[in-house]
């Protein structure tokens, strides 16, 4: 989808600067001129440039986005494996995370300056792309974090009544115990799924 | 004065323009978000418009000096 609003203002901006651009020389000559032109040349482009920018940070993070580069597709296609563990699988088809941003939702420190850090890490992404060499097998860059997960769940009566979860949820709480590493839910992505093409499709 | 002042409408004008330019490249961007345009409307779209920005305070700044406005 796109974002109309910004590209309405881009043009707003672009044309205002283009009309001081011819009305320098007589607008110069006056007070108000000058503010006008302070205002036209300096303010409305950088106002407009903080709504793009923003506007590219929420575009970033949508699923389409992530998935513009081939190394992703097949992560793409790993939503929608016919397995029931497979969490990212999981969580896309019964639409616990919002599909327009299903990568993000999961792939996101929800910390302070996890948005900037996952960003960050987009920008090493590219630079793999365009000038390094691409891993045979696309990892993480640390291990997973269980805060992340614990984000959604931490409270939610799926979760804490479930009764594997019961006897360690202080150790799932502190860290101690991570969803990952404790070997029960394991398969992020169902990549072997991907490759035998057993895909689920909603009717 | 007349001179000194097409020097300040130019150096205004290439204010102008280079800002011009920096929101060009982010109206090309916003049509198509990829992580290559997004870095592109980041990394030359606005600096380009703060380089404008700069340019045009750079010459407003030598006006008043000139008038001794400051």
């Amino acid at each position: 989808m796109l974002p109309i609003l910004i590209i309405f203002a881009l043009l707003a901006g672009l044309a205002i600067v283009a009309l001081l651009f011819f009305g320098i020389e007589p607008l110069s000559q006056s007070r108000w001129g000058r503010i006008s032109l302070l205002v036209g040349i300096v303010a409305v482009p950088l106002l407009v440039s903080a709504g793009s920018l923003s506007t590219g940070f929420h575009q970033s993070s949508r699923t389409s986005f992530c998935l513009s580069c081939h190394e992703m597709q097949r992560y793409g296609m790993s939503l929608f494996a016919d397995n029931r563990n497979a969490l990212s699988a999981v969580h896309y088809q019964n639409r616990a995370v919002d599909r327009d941003s299903t990568c993000y939702s999961c792939h996101a420190d929800y910390a302070m300056f996890g948005d900037a850090k996952a960003k960050l890490n987009g920008l090493r992404h590219v630079w793999v792309h365009y000038f390094g060499q691409v891993p045979e097998k696309i990892s993480l860059y640390q291990p997973y974090k269980s805060a992340n997960c614990l984000h959604c769940h931490e409270d939610a009566r799926r979760f804490v009544e479930a009764p594997p979860h019961r006897p360690i949820l202080g150790s799932l709480y502190d860290g101690t115990t991570g969803c990952f590493a404790s070997g029960c839910h394991n398969v992020a992505h169902d990549m072997k799924a991907v490759d035998e093409h057993r895909l689920w499709q909603a009717k | 004065m007349a001179g000194e002042m097409n020097v300040h409408v130019r150096s205004m004008r290439r204010a102008a323009v280079v800002g011009g330019a920096g929101l060009i490249v982010q109206l090309a961007a916003s049509f198509y978000w990829t992580p290559l345009t997004f870095i592109g409307s980041a990394v030359v779209g606005l600096p380009l418009v703060g380089i404008g920005a700069l340019l045009f305070l750079r010459s407003a700044f030598r006006i008043m000096k000139e008038r001794g406005a400051l």
